[in-house]
């Protein structure tokens, strides 16, 4: 259980204070496959910031598996992101200079996972996630956008995370490869009884999930 | 893979940059080690100049210089008070004598020569000339004449001081004779060897006395090869002249006392002899050494400072290049310290190469830099330190001393040791920490929600 109240986030910019996330308050049951959306500029990529404790809010807390992850130490927020929380970001941000196999296996090298396992674990993940073999030996510039966000899923699922943060995993790809990721996010949320939270533009995209939130001027409209 | 291989790996991310890192760095750790090969070489010519050449006060009979002049030779009994004097570590006593044909079957390897035969002629001596020469007196000299044998009485056969010809002193074959020795055992100069056709075990006769060669010495110039080392107490009782010396050296502790003490030999000695130190003109000697081991000194920490600054620079600049990474790794469960240690690794393989680039430079600078920096700033010195000699007092003691310095100078050799190649990978590791801790300050800032920014 994600349970957030009257979270708030404000940043102090040069114009004056930005309350990029005000007040929000909402509850996601485990295993559920839900989506933020919301026009541009309206806090959404903050909100997840926060779940996934890159960030820490101006006020109220987040509560995952009854722990207030506000309350966390610094040491302890590392091993949080590091076990219960999985990325997928727009933008792939895979390590370049690492291969495929190699990225999915580095959240398990900072999770103390025996190295023998590592290995066989990546293997069948990339597998899960449909990357060929030929191709998990390959440096991220030699796979397409969508083979990187496959990778990028993979890695995100590496440790068993609680919660899979998306933010705009389609964003920089076609209709048709974007839809391919989003069934695959979808179908592993449902094998791996991960709670899913996606953000996106993409209305189509967010009436089938479980539940869609949206967001303006970081308030929350709709539940 | 764990953080320190990523970080190895991340050494060689782009090859062009590891390239160029290294090699700059290399350059400089060679700089820096050339410089300490050359403050060593240099610290160690300095001390051995000090304690070879600045800490000796050369005592000989009043009015006597080698075999030039006149006088009484010194005494046992005043040498041996010089022996009592504070600070006075040894005293080196020599009796020198002359072998000519009438008193010795060896040949001189030297020819006479023009100067010979005028400084022969002006000597007043005469020698029987050889079967179809005679003596007429031309402007020519002495036409007959056959330099002698110089013999060398003394208590320090491995030394030969300003007054004994000079040179360094270095064995071919056989070994020295005991200071105290009474033996009639000879070391033999290389050339007088060569011409009597003597080595180890030969013998020959010296005041109708045979003498057997107990070693080969080659001292580096032609007049001390044409010489004869042989115990002093030996030269003493053959040529019956025990209890009389013809000079000593006073060796000082250090050169610091060498005033103090050549004013209480003088008081010993009074004008019975003269006193010479060589004390000033070593100084002045070694001023332009000091002078090179400060700017040596000054090199290697400028040096490795300028490492440190490229490493540093290097560092900084990749973390930013590199930051969102930095925030993704972050995001994804990576601690500030692992991160640091793995751009930790990345400097250390940098550095590492650098160094191994940079010891083999300096290892093959070293000597020619120290070569260079002494010949730039010796040659000045000699003919500075002849000069003043010349002038002073007896050319042929000031000459060889100044001959004895510019030897000094230009045999200076920097030698490479461990301790080098121990600085040297001690200099990478200073610098590689120094320049990633800088770097740890911009990775321990990197926002792990910047990530969520698309660019
Ligand atoms: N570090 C920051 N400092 C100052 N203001 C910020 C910072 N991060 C976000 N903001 C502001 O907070 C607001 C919400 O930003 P956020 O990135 O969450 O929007 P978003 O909904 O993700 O937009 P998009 O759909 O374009 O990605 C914006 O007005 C943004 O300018
Ligand atoms: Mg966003």
């Amino acid at each position: 259980m994600l349970k957030v109240s009257n979270i708030t986030k404000t940043f102090s910019a040069d114009g004056g204070d930005v309350t990029a996330v005000h007040d929000i308050s909402l509850a996601v049951p485990d295993g559920k496959f839900v989506s933020i959306i919301g026009k541009s500029g309206s806090g959404k990529s903050t909100l997840l910031s926060l779940l996934g404790a890159l960030d820490k809010p101006t006020s109220g807390s987040i509560e995952v598996d009854g722990q207030n992850i506000t309350k966390l130490s610094e040491h302890a927020l590392i091993g949080y992101r590091c076990r219960k929380i999985g990325f997928v970001f727009q933008s792939y941000n895979l390590v370049p200079n690492l291969t495929a196999i190699e990225n999915v296996m580095l959240p398990m090298e900072f999770a103390k996972t025996s190295k023998a396992k590592r290995r066989l674990r990546a293997q069948e993940l990339l597998d899960q996630v449909g990357l060929s073999d030929g191709k998990q030996d390959r440096k991220p510039t030699r796979l397409s956008g969508g083979e990187q966000q496959r990778v990028a899923i993979a890695r995100a699922l590496a440790n068993k995370p609680k919660l899979i943060l998306a933010d705009e995993p389609t964003g920089n790809l076609d209709s048709q490869t974007g839809k391919m990721i989003f069934d695959l996010l979808h179908n592993l949320s449902k094998s791996e009884s991960t709670t899913v939270i996606v953000v996106t533009h993409d209305l189509s995209i967010a009436g089938r999930t479980d539940k869609a939130f949206r967001l303006q001027d970081g308030k929350l409209v709709t539940q | 893979m764990g953080l320190v291989t990523r970080g190895v790996r991340n050494a060689f991310r782009s090859g062009a940059r590891a390239f160029s890192i290294i090699a700059i760095l290399g350059l400089s750790i060679g700089l820096a080690l050339a410089m300490l090969l050359a403050h060593q070489a240099v610290e160690q010519k300095i001390n051995s100049v000090k304690s070879s050449v600045g800490n000796t006060i050369t005592v000989s009979p009043a009015g006597v210089r080698g075999f030039e002049g006149g006088g009484n030779a010194l005494t046992q009994t005043q040498v041996d008070k010089l022996k009592t004097i504070e600070h006075v570590s040894s005293v080196g006593e020599s009796l020198n004598d002359r072998l000519t044909s009438t008193n010795t079957n060896l040949q001189s390897a030297v020819e006479a020569g023009d100067l010979g035969r005028r400084f022969s002629q002006n000597s007043g001596q005469t020698f029987t000339p050889p079967p179809g020469f005679s003596s007429d007196g031309q402007s020519g000299g002495n036409l007959s004449f056959t330099p002698p044998v110089t013999l060398l009485g003394t208590t320090d056969p491995t030394s030969l001081s300003s007054t004994q010809g000079g040179g360094s002193f270095s064995l071919k074959s056989g070994k020295a004779f005991d200071s105290a020795s009474t033996d009639n055992v000879a070391l033999v100069g290389s050339a007088l060897a060569t011409k009597n056709n003597l080595s180890v075990g030969s013998t020959f006769t010296a005041y109708g006395n045979i003498v057997t060669v107990v070693g080969v010495f080659d001292a580096g110039n032609t007049f001390s090869n044409n010489q004869l080392i042989m115990p002093l107490a030996t030269v003493q009782k053959l040529s019956t002249q025990t209890g009389s010396l013809t000079g000593a050296v006073v060796n000082v502790d250090s050169i610091s006392n060498v005033d103090s003490v050549t004013a209480q030999v003088k008081s010993v000695l009074g004008t019975t002899a003269d006193v010479t130190s060589s004390k000033s003109q070593v100084q002045d000697s070694i001023a332009p050494l000091q002078n090179i081991a400060s700017i040596s000194s000054y090199s290697l920490v400028g040096a490795v400072v300028a490492g440190a600054v490229i490493v540093l620079l290097s560092m900084v600049m990749i973390v930013r290049e590199r930051r969102r990474e930095i925030g993704v790794i972050k995001a994804i469960g990576a601690s500030n310290l692992k991160i640091m240690s793995q751009f930790m690794a990345e400097a250390v393989t940098l550095t590492i190469l650098g160094a191994v680039v940079g010891i083999v430079l300096g290892v093959v600078a070293g000597n020619p830099i120290t070569k260079m920096l002494v010949n730039n700033s010796s040659s000045s010195t000699t003919s500075q330190l002849m000069g003043a000699g010349t002038e002073e007092a007896g050319p042929q003691i000031f000459r060889s001393i100044g001959g004895g310095v510019r030897d000094n100078l230009s045999n200076i050799h920097a030698s490479v040791g461990w301790d080098i190649i121990l600085y040297g990978l001690g200099a990478a590791v200073l610098i590689a920490t120094i320049g990633s801790m800088s770097a740890s300050w911009f990775i321990a800032k990197v926002r792990p929600a910047e990530v969520m920014r698309t660019e």
